[in-house]
């Protein structure tokens, strides 16, 4: 098989947590705990998991927004873990990322066309004259007219400021775009134009995406596998179909029994977890789900149990990490 | 005996003064809400869900929100021309109300049993140590382990879900017969979500009140409710029981609703259907039928008149123009 286009080995990423009037360091979050995982060309991975459980952590680790604090990130098998600013610049080219809030990532005091054009000035891409013909040809390809390149951020909806934030991620063309919780703030109406726009572009562009997001029905619409993560590690990784099907883990199957199906003829029957996500800097001994899993034995509390390989579809193994099959 | 309906709203008007002048962010609204059933209100973002809930609390921000026209019906009281005193008995006595944000309605330098006991103090007459001990055990029935050791604590010493429990804790203690949810579970994880829907609806089942649950997720609709309301740009677009509405909606609003949502059936990497554009923002609403410059089936009567809710089946009412001939047209 060839190499990934990304590949994650055991990939850690720590926050020390600080106390008292020194603010000393008094403990560590373990946000990415370990982290296996790879993204093949033009594919899309989904990362689904309850809030806290170190998604977007990872995703900003993978971008090298955030240092990791051990493994590696492969990006066609270079290893870019411990690359420098300056050597990491070139690779702002083949990896950018798209966040929830567009409001946020979008500098409001600068027109679209200039926010769409910076990239390509940082990396000195092109002369004046081409710049502007490719910020009208990324606006065309984002569904925005070439007349928004005059405006403000703030004179456009969610749903437009998250195209202008895309276009500015792909404006270097990009091989990868880690698109975290993209359309979670949008409406339902809007969030269908973006994941369209998503597929469209991965279509022409042959993009890859690591698709982080809460809502599993939309990360089954986009991807070709999906990995769940609690607590810092993968519970379960596997291909869409196959997971949606068959999810093996107690934690994704009760992740799937929660979504609310838009349905009223088929009210669900579903396991109701008890409590909340543990915190992450004293994560539970053993397996991390343990404290909330309707399964849990002895066992469960002492022992951690490895992602192994439960099945397998074609090239893309069903991985859990339980210590039984469910 | 009483009377089945718990909450009528007729013709409601609620304007916002802004520096570009008046807006009417809800404009005559109609629906009504049983006992013992829960009424879901569903539609994008700025619609008028809150504002409707405001209004039916009468805690519209001043002096910029006002109540310009219509009646709330509640328990025989007019809720629109109620004096302060009226208003203050029924808020939190006989109407309680959850929000999306627990920490904005809780206050953060009390402790969670105070401000449970607060709300029995005020409106049951009941003395302290009493409403204290009544505290416990709507903690306990809201699902808080430990409830005498979480009296003592404050608002941030909880996670979310824990935030959420405690606000229906407040707004069940005295019992109320109408229970407004305003995206009660929006900011949580679809896990604790689950369990948050759950104690409403067992809460709504044992005592035989009326829940008004805002929400912009057709699941939850699906879900939770027994009749749904249809929200469009401060108008209602249509509202049915929640069977029919699922079974034959009519609205082309509804109908784009339903269908931009991936389901689990959905091929995988397919494009979804969309409603194009995007919702008007409420100075430069279309005139005729607000709808009109994202429906697929407008004409020059939809641009020029305002449809008016009609009776499409028991139960059903729709505001549009052509939903007899909608109706007989198959979705794709
Ligand atoms: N204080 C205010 N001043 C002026 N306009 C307001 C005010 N509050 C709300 N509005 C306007 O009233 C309309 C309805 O708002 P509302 O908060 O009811 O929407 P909503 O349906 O609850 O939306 P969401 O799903 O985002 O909560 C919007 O156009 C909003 O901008
Ligand atoms: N910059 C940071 N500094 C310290 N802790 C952080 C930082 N970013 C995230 N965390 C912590 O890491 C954990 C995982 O967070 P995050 O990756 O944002 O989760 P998710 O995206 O899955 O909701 C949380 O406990 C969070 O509080
Ligand atoms: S290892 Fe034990 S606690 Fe963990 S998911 Fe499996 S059964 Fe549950
Ligand atoms: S009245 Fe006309 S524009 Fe409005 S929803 Fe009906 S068909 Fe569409
Ligand atoms: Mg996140
Ligand atoms: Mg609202």
């Amino acid at each position: 098989m060839s190499t990934p286009l990304l590949e994650l080995r055991e990939l850690a990423t720590h926050f020390p947590v600080r106390g008292g009037v020194l603010l000393r360091a008094t403990g560590t979050n373990r946000a990415v705990d370990g982290v296996s995982l790879s993204v093949q060309r033009g594919e899309t991975l989904g990362l689904v998991g309850e809030s806290g459980c170190g998604k977007s952590t990872l995703g900003k680790t993978v971008v090298r927004l955030l240092q990791p604090t051990s493994g590696s990130i492969l990006f066609e098998g270079q290893d870019i873990s411990n690359l420098s600013r300056r050597r990491l610049k070139p690779l702002r080219r083949e990896l950018q990322m798209v966040f929830q809030d567009p409001a946020e990532s979008l500098n409001s005091r600068h027109t679209v066309g200039n926010l769409i054009e910076e990239p390509l000035i940082i990396h000195g891409v092109g002369t004046a004259a081409e710049r502007a013909a490719r910020v009208r040809e990324l606006l065309d390809l984002v569904g925005l007219p070439a007349s928004a390149a005059e405006k403000f951020p703030f004179e456009f909806s969610g749903g437009q400021r998250q195209r202008i934030s895309i276009a500015r991620a792909i404006a270097l063309g990009p091989k990868l775009l880690v698109c975290d919780e993209p359309v979670s703030a949008l409406d339902v109406s809007i969030q269908s134009q973006i994941l369209n726009l998503f597929l469209d572009l991965q279509a022409e562009l042959g993009l890859a995406y690591l698709f982080i997001a809460h809502d599993l029905a939309v990360v089954r619409h986009v991807s070709d596998s999906i990995a769940v993560m609690y607590l810092g590690r993968i519970m379960e990784y596997a291909d869409t179909d196959d997971l949606m099907d068959r999810p093996r883990h107690p934690y994704t199957q009760a992740l799937i029994t929660a979504i609310p199906v838009p349905d009223p003829t088929r009210r669900s029957t579903r396991t109701i977890l008890s409590g909340d996500v543990p915190s992450p800097i004293d994560p539970p001994s053993g397996c991390p789900f343990h404290t909330r899993c309707p399964h849990a034995e002895a066992r469960c509390r002492n022992e951690r149990p490895l992602l192994r390989e439960a099945a397998r579809k074609g090239s893309t193994p069903h991985l859990v990490a339980c210590h039984f099959d469910f | 005996m009483p009377q089945r309906t718990l909450l009528e709203v007729r013709g409601l008007v609620t304007a916002f003064d802004t520096e570009g002048g008046r807006v009417r962010a809800v404009d005559r609204v109609d629906f009504s809400l049983e006992r013992g059933r829960t009424l879901g209100i569903v539609g994008e973002s700025g619609c008028g869900k809150s504002v409707t809930a405001l209004s039916i609390m009468r805690l519209l921000p001043q002096p910029m929100g006002q109540i310009v026209a219509g009646t709330i019906r509640f328990e025989g009281t007019d809720l629109v021309s109620a004096d302060q005193p009226t208003l203050h008995r029924i808020r939190g006595g006989r109407i309680g109300m959850i929000f999306q944000e627990p920490m904005t309605a809780l206050n953060p330098v009390h402790r969670i049993g105070r401000q449970i006991a607060e709300s029995l103090i005020l409106h049951k007459g009941i003395e302290r140590r009493a409403a204290l001990e009544r505290a416990v055990g709507m903690l306990e029935r809201v699902g808080i382990p430990a409830p005498e050791l979480r009296l003592s604590e404050y608002p941030h010493q909880l996670s979310g879900g824990m935030r959420q429990r405690v606000m229906i804790a407040i707004a069940l203690a005295c019992d109320p017969a109408l229970l407004i949810a305003d995206e009660p579970t929006t900011a949580l994880d679809v896990t604790v979500q689950a369990q948050i829907l759950e104690l409403i609806a067992k809460l709504r089942s044992e005592t035989g009140m009326g829940v008004m649950l805002i929400t912009h997720d057709l699941g939850v609709i699906a879900e939770q409710c027994d009749d749904v309301v249809v929200m469009y740009a401060g108008r209602v677009a249509e509202q049915a029981p929640v069977k029919d509405l699922f079974a034959r909606p009519l609205h082309p609003y509804t109908r784009g609703l339903l269908d931009s949502i991936p389901h689990l059936e959905t091929p995988r990497k397919s494009r979804l259907p969309t409603i194009a554009g995007m919702v008007p923002t409420l100075k430069d609403l279309p005139d005729g039928c607000r709808f009109n410059n994202r429906c697929p089936h407008a004409d020059d009567r939809c641009r020029r008149e305002q449809p008016l809710l009609s009776r499409a089946g028991d139960g059903h009412l729709v505001a549009c123009h052509h939903w007899q001939r909608i109706a007989g047209e198959v979705r794709t």
